[in-house]
């Protein structure tokens, strides 16, 4: 968008204001798909609500530098994951990265070994971990890494995206998920073969 | 073999796990991993364990926006005409 005084042109006046009318009812829109991704960022409710609340005002004043015809919900959610951070949680530039012994099929192999084996025709995981514990689960994973888990996982970004939004190198971001999922699968084996 | 003498089929399976399912991985890539998962239960069920796992967790941190939040961010909006 240009820096044109639409006040001196009544078309361009109007033009403007259609555009902006459409960025809001697109950006409310989304406003579901925003909050999901939110509400696991942070620990309670109303940390979402006011989270969200100040994204929108701050979209709605910043507008005109959302270029139409790209992702609005990633561009929604890099405002929020920066907000995020601003209010308060220190970005870990170095955030632990001693190596985690517990593998991919981590979660798998404890549930096995606990003689909980799932087999092929009652492999659901819902019938040994509540939901619960999946939150309890997650939000037990450091920050940076849950920022990826719950981008990828739960938002269903790329993992380009994921790098746009935190604006760290994709790298970072499959890195970070590596370990963030480890992190999530120690924690819900933990969870699963207590409940045993 | 597609896999180096040095590696592990099921070690070198499970590190195309993550991007498998994110479908992440090169067209070869994911040509090496469907090859082995075809021969392979060991790592073909914690695939299947895995992808379940996935649904189970997005499924279980959905929290639906409060329904009064959409009219509180509407009136943000219309607060700035």
């Amino acid at each position: 968008m240009g820096e044109t005084t639409p006040e001196a042109d009544p078309r361009k006046l109007a033009e403007e204001a259609r555009d902006r009318v459409r960025f809001e009812e697109e950006a409310l829109d989304l406003a579901d798909q925003v909050y999901r991704v939110a509400r696991r960022l942070v620990s309670t409710r109303e940390e979402a609500e006011d989270l969200m609340q100040e994204t929108y005002a701050r979209a709605f004043r910043a507008w005109r530098s959302y270029t139409p015809g790209t992702n609005l919900r990633a561009w929604l959610l890099r405002i929020l994951t920066n907000l995020n951070i601003d209010r308060g949680r220190k970005v870990q530039r170095s955030p632990d990265l001693q190596p985690l012994e517990e593998g991919d099929y981590y979660l798998y192999n404890r549930l096995e070994e606990a003689g909980r084996e799932p087999s092929a025709d009652q492999d659901r995981v819902d019938e040994r971990l509540s939901q619960d514990d999946v939150v309890a689960a997650l939000s037990a994973v450091p920050h940076d890494f849950r920022d990826v888990v719950v981008l990828v996982d739960i938002g269903d970004f790329s993992y380009a995206d994921a790098a746009q939004i935190l604006e760290i190198p994709i790298g970072t971001v499959m890195s970070r998920l590596h370990r963030g999922r480890r992190i999530l699968k120690r924690e819900l084996a933990d969870e699963a073969v207590q409940s045993a | 073999m597609a896999y180096g003498a040095q590696v592990d089929p099921c070690d070198k399976c499970e590190e195309l796990l993550q991007p498998y399912l994110d479908r992440e991985l090169s067209d070869a890539e994911r040509a090496e991993a469907e090859l082995h998962l075809d021969g392979c239960s060991y790592c073909r069920k914690r695939y299947h364990f895995e992808e379940n796992l996935r649904q189970f967790v997005r499924q279980a941190t959905v929290e639906e926006m409060p329904p009064d939040l959409k009219q509180k961010l509407a009136e943000l909006r219309t607060s700035l005409f």
